[in-house]
């Protein structure tokens, strides 16, 4: 038997190709008549501008309060908060020996602190943050994410989207690393390949690492901020949008539209969305749980060493007159680089007004995007991490000077 | 008699984005590849391991692309990997529901002359949609194994998994022949190591 | 009647007769010359416009949608 084992290569030229393709598909293809489903149907109607933004509006808007009631009120406050502040937290204040000793200090934190966000131990503020607030928070939203992602609504939404981010530069289908980003940044830095080019990539990772809070950090703000999510939001993407306008006019490149599939809606498969929120949750419990237990003992060591206090007076001026927050931020602001729910979460502690409170979670938001991000974009390239760096210090800088003068002007500052 | 591709063999798996290479990877490999209903879900590789009939492959979950002149980002990784592994099995996954653009992108692969299978995916999809596709045909117009599965229920893969020894490549002026009629007996070969005795190959 | 496949009104149905050479990539989602298709929607103000081709839906930009002729009715 003759064996066709390296067959010469050749090429055909397109039309050829096409031609045998047609051929081929002539031969072995019979399509019989087919009669709309209910989800053709219901794919036409969340593409339609007409039905299919209120249906957009609806669906982002259950998905937030889903989000808000099932990992805020119902897990959060219903139970963690109740389990940690009644029961871990005083245990924990009785059972660790020597209250004056460092190590009582960086494991437990203030021995006559009364919730676990105040005390600031690994043990209590770190444990809580990570188990008691995010992790809730992050399996709902990653629960919800995958819905989306199964059914096959992501590209109609991003055939709705394309009509206003393609004014910035962008196209629709940047709405998946925008999307994924809200659950967590580390898997959208390497979503944004879905975008042609190099301009397109780069804008959209910048303004991913800058302008897209993770869940952790959502679930957060919803717990110890609620009344301030709604402006902090609106803050963050009126910036998208503004600095997502200036970057389309700097950075040279092209900007081609979209062509995508839409693909028909399909029920999830139980197995999968399992397998993929089970996937997603221990990837977070595991990067995240220590960063976050770190991250508290880096701050509190930086405390005792004094190099809080000495950056906090240096950055004075610039927190202060600038920006119009504490100085008290610049701890938070350390804190976030390892974990940008934790920071948020630190920030609660701090007295200040509600403005100042708005203009310091967005500060902590666009600020330096978190290690795990960080070394995800280098590893798209450390030129246009670098780039994407000096982006973001200029955006901070800018930004947290626009809205003190926008707090000045509406007299809330 | 088809001597099987040596042990230790790398399959890419190549073809046009959401037509189901993750979940038919993930039902091959039983690694955790993540699958989606949207285009460009799988923007890196993923390598699994295969171990059928005591032979051990490697398996490559490549991002999907429409052709072998890359759009983005994304479909780059897919041609790189193609030069990277000039020996490799490439595994075709088409979705029987859009057949032609699927195909397209198998003849630039065939056209590489690297040993090729096909795995008609997403069969379940395309019999609610009215649409048969004949893999019996296309594997004797093709010249090369084409099997049916569904990924997602997990049927025709354990077929699959034990052809991919029998991948082969294809010569496209054979196939450019018997599609206009005059494939001689003499030119089929039999695809199948177990060989039914059909008669075409002449044994 | 030949006209744009961004001229097409919702619903309409045509066959594609040429595709500008900025198009090629279109062939390669399924749009073709000797095609048949339907416009699903068009967004407002020059938004992504949706079509229909055998049983494969495609979004694309209005720009892009200007490159293919279709011969309508």
């Amino acid at each position: 038997m003759q064996r066709l084992r390296g067959v010469r290569p050749v090429k055909l030229t397109t039309n050829e190709r096409w031609d045998l393709v047609d051929a081929i598909a002539e031969r072995t293809v019979t399509v019989g008549t087919y009669r709309q489903t209910i989800g053709d149907i219901l794919g036409e109607l969340t593409v339609k501008p007409a039905t299919g933004i209120p249906v957009a509006v609806a669906v982002l808007y259950a998905f937030w309060s889903i989000f808000g009631s099932f990992a805020g009120t119902l897990v959060t406050d219903g139970f963690m908060v109740r389990l940690f502040d009644d029961h871990w937290l005083p245990w924990l204040q009785a059972a660790w020996p020597g209250p004056d000793s460092l190590l009582y200090y960086l494991a437990v934190g203030d021995p006559l602190a009364e919730t676990c966000f105040e005390a600031f131990g690994m043990l209590t503020s770190g444990l809580f943050v990570a188990i008691g607030v995010v992790l809730p928070a992050v399996l709902i939203f990653y629960l919800m994410m995958t819905l989306l992602e199964d059914s096959g609504y992501l590209p109609r939404l991003a055939v709705l989207m394309d009509t206003v981010l393609h004014r910035i530069g962008l196209h629709g289908y940047a709405i998946i690393p925008a999307i994924l980003g809200l659950g967590c940044n580390v898997p959208a830095v390497t979503a944004t390949r879905i975008l042609e080019t190099r301009k397109q990539r780069f804008m959209m990772m910048t303004l991913l690492a800058i302008f897209i809070p993770c869940g952790a950090q959502l679930g957060v703000m919803r717990d110890v901020i609620p009344d301030l999510v709604g402006p902090v939001m609106l803050y963050l993407i009126c910036g998208f949008g503004i600095f997502g306008f200036v970057l389309d006019r700097i950075i040279p490149g092209e900007n081609p539209e979209i062509l995508i599939d839409v693909p028909p809606y399909h029920w999830p498969a139980w197995e999968n969305v399992a397998r993929k929120l089970w996937t997603r949750t221990k990837g977070f419990l595991k990067e995240a749980v220590p960063f976050v237990l770190f991250g508290v003992l880096l701050v509190n060591l930086l405390y005792l060493a004094g190099v809080i206090g000495a950056l906090a007076d240096l950055f004075e001026p610039l927190f202060v007159t600038w920006f119009g927050v504490p100085k008290e931020t610049v701890g938070p602001l350390i804190a976030a680089f390892l974990r940008k729910d934790l920071a948020v979460a630190q920030l609660s502690t701090i007295a200040m007004t509600p403005y100042q409170m708005i203009t310091s979670v967005v500060l902590i938001s666009i600020y330096f995007p978190c290690v795990a991000t960080f070394v995800m974009m280098l590893r798209e390239g450390w030129k246009q991490m670098l780039a994407a760096v000096g982006v973001l210090f200029a955006v901070v800088f800018v930004y947290g000077g626009l809205i003190h003068a926008a707090g000045i002007l509406m007299g809330v500052a | 008699m088809n001597e099987p591709i040596d042990t230790g063999t790398t399959v890419l798996m190549v073809g046009n984005p959401n037509v189901g290479k993750s979940a038919l990877f993930n039902r091959l490999t039983g690694a955790n590849a993540v699958v989606s209903n949207y285009p460009g879900t799988t923007v890196d590789y993923t390598e699994g391991t295969l171990i059928e009939a005591h032979r051990t492959c490697t398996i490559i979950d490549v991002p999907g692309t429409y052709s072998l002149t890359p759009r983005d980002a994304a479909e780059e990784v897919a041609v790189r990997l193609l030069g990277e592994y000039p020996g490799a099995v490439v595994l075709l996954v088409l979705d029987a529901t859009r057949i032609e653009r699927g195909l397209y992108l198998a003849l630039e692969v065939i056209e590489r002359g690297v040993p090729c299978i096909i795995a008609l995916n997403m069969t379940d999809a395309a019999h609610d949609k009215h649409i048969s596709v004949d893999a019996a045909e296309m594997e004797r117009v093709l010249g090369i194994p084409v099997i049916e599965t569904t990924a997602i229920s997990g049927e025709g893969v354990k077929q699959l998994a034990g052809m991919i020894r029998n991948a082969k490549a294809a010569d496209i002026s054979a196939i450019s022949g018997r599609l206009n009629g005059d494939g001689a007996a003499e030119e089929m070969v039999a695809l199948r190591s177990g060989c039914s005795g059909c008669g075409v190959c002449g044994r | 009647m030949r006209k744009k496949l961004s001229e097409l009104a919702f619903g309409e149905t045509g066959v594609v007769t040429e595709i500008l050479a900025s198009g090629r990539e279109l062939n390669c989602m399924g749009l073709r010359k000797g095609k048949g298709l339907k416009m699903v929607t068009k967004q407002p103000i020059k938004g992504p416009v949706v079509v229909l081709i055998g049983e494969v839906e495609i979004a694309m930009g209005i720009r892009m949608a200007e490159q293919v002729t279709v011969e309508t009715g």
